[in-house]
């Protein structure tokens, strides 16, 4: 409160850690939605919509990850 | 349907437009204007060219024959992509450092710029490669074939093909001799390429589903059972294809020329990092109902890799098949371009200049233009794969499905891939390591899977393939060592990995590297922690700056070694001339020339002038890794403080001590002239009564004389006691040591004392022993001892009934002897203070004693080999007398 700017630094490196640590976590939650035996849950013969629910999962999944990484290389490019 | 000639008139049309495009982003970026030219989508397309014609065409058949496996093609890249703060962004630092080449050349820039590494991955590059394009050009004549009815001859297609992109590669990829600088016509010209044909791949894929099938559940509703097995998700096959696409998106030639070479900022990475897995996403998106359409429409035995273009064919959209068609000639040509401008780099940098080098070693310093043959080497490099994938095709003749080659393919060219990996993150990778690592993995991968995929038509027999050579069953290429129950893929990539990952940790853990070796390791490994200024290394050697310019000059030509030098020189200071041969200018001349013909080529070069490029260990030891040598230099600093922190403190006690010393010299100088002064008044006054007076009595005048002689008896007892203090203190006392016993000592001295006894009525208590304490000492000198402390005790220890006690014992091999007043004591903070020369204590000292006696005592009782000391106590001053035994 007496010295607003310290704080905030401080706050602010352990942020970036965070982030830094995230865009090293994110792969590996890839790796493990799309090539570890949890994608045999969505593996089945099901559909939604008239969509294969397979289809939907991978497909659906992939586009998280490519929603995260665009949030992620915004974040990891501040300066 | 169009004529083949149409077609062929519309591909030579966007072949043109292509070459203007190329044409004009060249012209752009030479005016300067590079603009959008460096935009980060447009390096974000031309990294598509991992799209291949395989993709486009080959994608829909895996996908008509396997279902949803297809995908991992595209997860593999995917997971390294979004995760491209682990390793892309390392690579690309690294490329840039280093100003690498090609992906040959990383392997041996990182592995002390080995010369046979370099080949080795060139080799690998060229045969993994070599299929690929010969897929390419397989594909376009097939796509040719579905539109001219009469067909054309494929192979007369194959080879204008080729040669035309020959031209186009030599035109646009070789207009300079620096391999490390941007292409920016073929790399517009790709990413124009890349929007093709995901618009190609979209606009079929929205025409299956919305202007054939009415919508997406519709076309899934056409599916059959076979296609959307679930079961075949997440197999061996589908976790080996997503590691397989994973590695090969970082060590395929072409893939490590767009993103690293061809990258022109860093930043670009993090936008392609979400915006290729995004790009993959879309041109994926409509595979499947592609898929699922061709097997509905086409009649069984359709080729299914040829479905993008037969099924709008077949409902009549000959506009949208064109569209189609030349979606997949964009893939193909830009593959072709971007692998034979990254494997010419690598066959003319690693094959061909290394040769020339070794042939003509005199040459590098005296013959002409060096640039025009690598240049020439180049061109025909170009010329060289293409024609090389030409052959292949012929050979083949489109036997294989187009997915299976391409897949042979990337799990040859991933064997590259433990090496790179161990190279970026772990020092202790050794070149042996990845030299075995690389073979072994590439002949196991020979073994087990391309060399079968000939199916007996290509060095293993049919029979060899199905029984093992010589019939031995453990050795069969498709069931090694008993592993047959796998799909020859996910068994092929199992035992090379293992062997190649194996042997390469194992020779790296066995090996010791060069000197140039583990420079560049750290170099690799430690990219991001080191200082840009300290790039490189200190290697003394012995070339002239005339040398190295005409070298440079040969290499990037006139103008830019020119540049390279006066900027140099500038940098040192000097206003004209050339710079001087520093160890910095070796460096940057060595790095600008290791872009022009790679890492090894440019050492050798550079070697050849100056003269032995080899590290000794001093020098070494110089470079020393830069993070140990800062570890130690803060050792050393913690050291030295410290030790300056012990020094300062010992001066400051000295110090203290000095000062001490000195006031008690100045304290010392003035009590002894006080002292002397005393006596000397008495005696000056009294001979001058004795002279001046003359009828002085005799009586009288014998007490004058009594006291004169009285007074200079005590001067010289005051500088008696002074001499021997000194001569005690400096250990030149020489006192005779005999063995005494010690009663007779303590009693001689009472009856010194007697009279001053008896005056001053002290009750003496004696303690001793019966048996009688013998003593190593000097008789005369510890009897001085005890007079002193026994007249000491008279004089201080003052009270209503004097008394001094005087105890004696023995513990061990010393005596103890103690004297104890009932005075008023000393305090204990001045027990030091007593034994310091005239310091009397309190102000009720008596007069007449110089104040020597305590000192001197302690003196004698040091030179006697013991001590004289006061010890605490409640009543009264206790002094207290070691000394040793004798020795009988």
């Amino acid at each position: 409160m007496n010295n607003p700017k310290k704080p905030d630094l401080a706050q602010r490196a352990y942020r970036r850690k965070k982030i830094k640590d995230a865009a090293l976590v994110l792969p590996l939650l890839g790796a493990f939605l799309l090539a570890s035996p949890f994608i045999t849950i969505f593996a089945t013969d099901g559909y939604i919509f008239g969509l294969p629910l397979p289809f939907i999962y991978i497909f659906g999944v992939w586009l998280f990850l490519v929603i995260a990484a665009r949030r992620m290389a915004r974040l990891l490019s501040e300066p | 349907m169009l004529s083949f000639n149409a077609l062929l008139a519309v591909s030579l049309g966007y072949v043109v437009m292509l070459f203007g495009i190329a044409f004009w982003a060249e012209h752009r970026a030479n005016a300067g204007r590079l603009g959008w030219l460096r935009s980060p989508f447009v390096y974000t397309l031309s990294i598509s060219v991992y799209c291949t014609a395989w993709t486009f065409y080959g994608a829909v058949g895996s996908a008509a024959r396997n279902g949803l496996e297809f995908i991992t093609i595209y997860l593999g890249p995917t997971l390294v992509f979004i995760g491209w703060w682990w390793l892309l962004r390392k690579l690309l630092r690294v490329g840039r450092a280093q100003r690498i080449t090609s992906i040959a050349d990383l392997i041996s820039s990182r592995y002390g710029k080995s010369t046979t590494l370099a080949v080795l991955v060139t080799l690998l590059a060229v045969i993994g490669s070599t299929p690929y394009i010969a897929l390419q050009l397989q594909s376009i004549t097939l796509s040719f074939s579905v539109f001219a009815e009469d067909g054309g001859n494929a192979n007369y297609t194959a080879f204008w093909v080729a040669a035309g992109l020959a031209v186009f590669t030599i035109v646009f990829g070789t207009r300079n001799v620096d391999a490390n600088e941007r292409h920016h016509g073929v790399v517009t010209a790709i990413a124009i390429e890349a929007i093709v044909k995901l618009l190609a791949l979209l606009a079929v894929g929205i025409f299956v589903v919305w202007g054939f099938a009415g919508g997406l559940p519709e076309i899934f509703a056409m599916a059959d059972e076979n296609m959307l097995r679930t079961e075949k998700i997440f197999t061996s096959r589908w976790i080996t294809l997503t590691f397989l696409s994973a590695a090969a998106i970082i060590t395929l030639p072409r893939m490590f020329q767009v993103m690293v070479v061809e990258n022109a900022d860093e930043k670009h990475l993090a936008t392609a990092s979400w915006a290729f897995p995004g790009y993959l996403l879309l041109i994926s998106l409509f595979v499947l109902p592609i898929a699922i359409a061709g097997n509905a429409l086409m009649p069984a035995g359709a080729n299914p890799d040829l479905y993008v273009l037969t099924v709008p064919l077949s409902q009549g959209r000959e506009t949208l098949a064109l569209l189609a068609f030349l979606g997949g000639f964009s893939s193909a040509t830009s593959m072709v371009v971007i692998a034979a401008i990254a494997l010419s780099t690598m066959v003319s940098n690693h094959i061909i200049t290394p040769l020339w080098l070794s042939l003509s070693p005199s040459r590098t310093a005296t013959s002409g233009d060096i640039r025009s043959v690598l240049l020439v080497s180049r061109r025909l490099s170009i010329a060289g794969i293409l024609l090389l994938g030409y052959f292949y095709f012929r050979i083949t003749g489109g036997s294989a499905a187009l997915a299976s080659i391409g897949l042979i393919a990337f799990a040859g060219t991933s064997q590259i891939m433990p090496s790179l990996l161990g190279g970026l993150f772990w020092r202790g990778a050794t070149r042996s390591g990845a030299l075995v690592g690389i073979s072994a993995g590439f002949l196991v991968w020979a073994y087990t899977l391309f060399l079968p995929s000939f199916e007996g038509a290509f060095l293993l027999s049919d029979s060899l393939i199905e029984n093992g050579p010589f019939g031995i069953a453990a050795l069969r290429p498709y069931a090694l060592f008993g592993l047959g129950d796998y799909d020859p893929l996910v068994h092929s990539m199992f035992w090379s990995m293992t062997i190649n990952v194996f042997l390469f940790v194992t020779i790296s853990l066995l090996s010791t590297p060069r000197p140039l070796e583990r420079i560049q390791a750290s170099q690799f490994v430690d990219v991001f922690r080191l200082n840009k200024d300290i790039g490189g290394y200190l290697v003394s050697r012995t070339a002239t700056s005339e040398d190295l310019f005409t070298l440079a000059q040969r290499i990037l030509g006139t103008n830019p070694a020119h540049r390279l030098f006066t900027d140099m020189a500038s940098e040192q200071g000097k206003t004209s001339g050339l710079p001087d041969p520093t160890d910095d200018l070796v460096q940057r001349v060595e790095r600008e020339l290791a872009g022009s013909v790679g890492a090894a080529s440019a050492h050798a070069m550079v070697s050849q002038i100056a003269g032995g490029g080899t590290v000794s260990v001093d020098e070494l030891m110089k470079i020393a890794d830069e993070t140990a040598q800062i570890v130690e230099y803060s050792q050393q600093l913690e050291n030295q403080s410290r030790r300056l922190e012990e020094a300062a403190h010992q001066l400051r006690h000295a110090n203290t001590r000095l000062t001490e010393l000195g006031a008690q010299k100045d304290a010392f100088l003035s009590q002894v002239s006080h002292e002397l002064r005393t006596p000397m008044t008495s005696i000056r006054s009294f001979s001058e009564i004795l002279r001046e007076t003359d009828n002085i009595d005799s009586e009288q005048a014998q007490r004058f004389l009594g006291i004169i002689q009285e007074e200079s008896q005590r001067l010289t007892r005051l500088l008696d006691e002074i001499l021997d203090l000194s001569h005690l203190e400096s250990g030149r006392g020489n006192l005779k040591v005999e063995d005494v016993n010690l009663g007779d000592v303590i009693e001689r001295s009472i009856n010194s004392t007697r009279g001053l006894i008896d005056e001053s009525g002290v009750e003496i208590a004696l303690n001793l022993p019966e048996k009688p304490i013998i003593v190593s000492a000097s008789f005369d000198r510890l009897a001085q001892v005890f007079i002193n402390l026994i007249t000491n005790g008279i004089k201080y220890g003052r009270s209503k009934n004097p008394k001094i006690t005087i105890t004696a014992r023995t513990v061990g091999k010393l005596a103890i002897v103690g004297i104890h007043d009932n005075g008023p004591g000393i305090p204990a903070k001045d027990f030091e203070k007593v034994f310091e020369k005239f310091s009397r204590l309190s102000e009720s000292a008596l007069a007449g004693s110089a104040g020597l006696g305590l000192p001197i005592s302690r003196e004698i009782m040091r030179n006697l080999d013991g001590n004289l000391t006061l010890e605490p106590s409640k009543n009264g001053a206790v002094f207290r007398v070691t000394l040793p035994l004798a020795k009988s």
